[in-house]
């Protein structure tokens, strides 16, 4: 009787260490919530030289940074005015690009149209993209906090982000952005401002891409929401990510006219016109 | 029919992965160079900077007037450069190449890298 008892304690006391270590993903399990793999390496999916919105992008080939590559998001009057001047400086190579100085992150949402690979670590309580680019690394916040107060934030490259998952699609809402003062989406010039806010569902398809769906709103630069969709593309298994220390070996710096200089292996500026 | 569909659909998504590929970013503006002027020579290795934001290959080549003239070649990052196959050795100093690049507009002497070969054949970039 008494060896009888031991066992059921032996039983009981593995039952109940196992149910303490399964106690956190029960709880996720109280949620419904079954995360998806987006484990891996991934790059971009679209080409166009990162020019962010590329089913409005014109000639439709055109690569961001090339004299007369364009994209046409409902823009107000203004934020044409100021896209068209951006666009004069690319013509005449002058319009710098922010992270080409290798000092500050591409910000969000041009992290999503960045060369080299991502990386998308899901976890129960938040989401990283990580850019090996920059690097940037973006956090958008699934554990049921509210966005900031005003008075709790301030504008910042990646902005604040916070979401849930509505089966294995990430829902989330990105504000606070610093916009046109730091960043632009890509180097056509094209800019937001410190207003805009941007709604994304985030999945994979069933080829087999994550896929970005944007939907951006801003006030004072777009006359209506503007609906913007990126991808990516898993890489091989086995593809690593490496270091990206930018400013190692910089060997062009930009002008304070915007010029990009090339400078010699003596570090000084090798161009005949400088 | 569903089975059929299906591949179809992964057909036509890797159709469009192959075409869609960027094939080459630069970190700032490539407008300095000249796309228009490949130049084609034979060079020999000063330096390899394996180095973000890119890499530089530092060349002597020889001028109208038989003398080495130092040139700085730019190329990619080295994470995409290592993922396309080259390494932090596949240039040595005394290397003799056949190099392809776009020059700088003004006449200085560096260029944005097309493509290199080795003596042994090995090729890198677009060649």
């Amino acid at each position: 009787m008494a060896n009888k008892k031991n066992i059921l304690k032996f039983i009981f006391m593995i039952v109940s260490q196992w149910a303490l270590f399964l106690l956190p993903i029960n709880s996720y399990a109280q949620n419904n919530l079954t995360l998806p793999d987006w484990s891996g390496v991934w790059e971009r999916y679209e080409g166009n030289g990162g020019m962010f919105d590329i089913s409005t992008t014109k000639p439709p080939e055109g690569r961001a940074g090339r004299p007369g590559v364009r994209q046409y998001p409902p823009l107000t009057k203004i934020w044409e005015e100021k896209y068209k001047k951006n666009l004069e400086l690319v013509a005449i190579d002058r319009l710098p690009d922010p992270i080409s100085v290798c000092g500050t992150p591409a910000g969000f949402p041009r992290l999503l149209a960045l060369p080299d690979v991502y990386e998308f670590i899901v976890r129960p309580e938040q989401t990283w993209i990580i850019t090996e680019n920059g690097p940037n690394i973006m956090r958008i916040y699934t554990d049921g906090r509210t966005l900031p107060k005003p008075d709790d934030r301030w504008l910042t490259y990646t902005g604040e982000s916070v979401g849930y998952w509505e089966n294995k699609t990430l829902v989330f809402k990105t504000i606070s952005m610093i916009g046109e003062k730091s960043t632009i989406l890509d180097r056509s010039g094209m800019t937001l401002s410190d207003q805009a806010e941007v709604n994304a569902r985030m999945f994979k398809t069933d080829e087999g891409l994550l896929r970005v769906e944007l939907v951006i709103e801003d006030s004072i630069a777009l006359t209506e929401p503007w609906h913007v969709t990126r991808h990516f593309r898993r890489l091989i298994t086995g593809t690593r990510v490496y270091d990206y220390a930018c400013a190692e070996n910089n060997r062009n710096p930009i002008t304070n006219s915007g010029k990009t200089l090339t400078l010699g292996p003596d570090g000084k500026p090798i161009d005949i016109e400088f | 029919m569903y089975y059929h569909k299906n591949l179809l659909r992964k057909i036509i998504t890797l159709a469009f992965l192959i075409v869609n590929v960027d094939i080459a970013h630069s970190h700032h503006s490539s407008a300095m160079f000249d796309k228009n002027d490949i130049r084609h020579v034979d060079a020999i290795v000063k330096e390899f900077q394996w180095a973000n934001p890119h890499v530089w290959i530092q060349i002597y080549i020889e001028n109208q007037n038989g003398k080495q003239e130092e040139w700085s070649i730019e190329g990619l990052g080295t994470n995409g450069l290592f993922r396309k196959g080259w390494r932090p050795n596949s240039f040595k100093p005394g290397d003799i190449i056949e190099i392809k690049f776009n020059p700088m507009l003004d006449g200085s002497s560096a260029g944005g890298f097309i493509g290199a070969k080795l003596t042994n054949g090995k090729t890198f970039g677009r060649w």
